[in-house]
């Protein structure tokens, strides 16, 4: 949601005379909802700009958006930052992945989905 | 893998970008929810080219992330989801100092990551030093944050134009927006 959301909002900025560039790690909503620029980390959610405690990656991070801005040709360039999180990829196996949580875990997941829906809906309906 | 295989020097066939789309229309229809979201797609995208040098430019930073809410529940480091602590109204803050701002509201991945330092999602001392060293002009007085919501008509009708006033009003040339 929070990077259709960000997609949304660069084109939106880009469509009245703000370039921008996006940093995440979801490319394939990123690049499914269609933005102007984006800088791509193979991270997990949550360090599009970066590794965690680790300032040279930081910096190199935030440097290659900034090279995306600058140099893009046209829409649409995606630009993958060549960090890796770690040697080993199976924690891209992990994610939401319903093929590895047992039938009792997804019981749960339903449950604790629905407590969690209704705390937002609670909170939306005082704002509103 | 097959001894050709090794011998290209290919990468595991799971070593790939994580499909997101996929996974999370499998996972709520396994909960039971039979209709999937329908995600934002658009055939066309805009294209502003830079008008000025970046080292010209004034550049605004746009975050999901949330301002710690003290008695909004756990926040901290390898909080659980936490949907108490989201915000539904485009908020902004001062550039020129720290914030705290956590992303416990957000689908992070919360298996393999904890949240811990908030550099590796809200780039604000980094983009802070760009400027301090010439990469960029300036960093917009202004950072803004931004709510994520399911309604395709909150954030386009509501939020964006209202992202969009606040850069204006900061006469920010560019910006760059951290998902999460």
């Amino acid at each position: 949601m929070c990077h259709q959301t960000v997609s949304l909002a660069a084109r939106h900025l880009e469509e009245n005379g703000i370039a921008t560039v996006v940093m995440g790690c979801a490319k394939d909503i990123v690049e499914f909802v269609g933005v102007p620029r984006f800088l791509f980390s193979d991270f997990p959610l949550g360090n599009a700009a970066g590794r965690p405690k680790d300032p040279q990656s930081q910096a190199l991070t935030l440097e290659l958006a900034l090279d995306v801005l600058e140099s893009a040709p046209a829409a649409r360039t995606t630009v993958q930052s060549p960090l890796r999180w770690r040697k080993d990829p199976s924690w891209k196996l992990d994610y939401s992945n319903i093929e590895r949580l047992s039938p009792e875990e997804i019981r749960l997941r339903r449950q604790e989905f629905d407590q969690q829906k209704e705390i937002a809906k609670n909170i939306r309906d005082r704002a509103a | 893998m097959s001894q050709t295989e090794q011998g290209f020097g290919f990468a595991p066939e799971h070593d790939a970008p994580i499909p997101y789309m996929q996974r999370i229309r499998d996972y709520y229809l396994a909960l039971g929810y039979a209709t999937p979201y329908r995600w934002a797609r658009y055939a066309e995208v805009p294209f502003q080219p830079l008008t000025k040098p970046l080292a010209e430019c004034r550049v605004a930073l746009i975050t999901t992330a949330a301002p710690y809410q003290p008695g909004k529940g756990d926040q901290g480091p390898g909080a659980p989801y936490n949907a108490a602590a989201k915000f539904y109204d485009v908020y902004s803050g001062d550039s020129s100092i720290d914030h705290d701002l956590r992303i416990s509201h957000l689908a992070i991945d919360r298996v393999h990551t904890t949240a811990e330092d908030s550099n590796t999602w809200f780039p604000l001392p980094q983009l802070r030093r760009c400027a301090r060293a010439g990469r960029i002009g300036a960093v917009a007085p202004r950072f803004h944050g931004m709510p994520t919501n399911r309604s395709h008509r909150t954030t386009l009708e509501k939020d964006c134009p209202e992202l969009l006033a606040r850069c204006r009003a900061d006469r920010a040339d560019i910006a760059v927006l951290v998902a999460n």
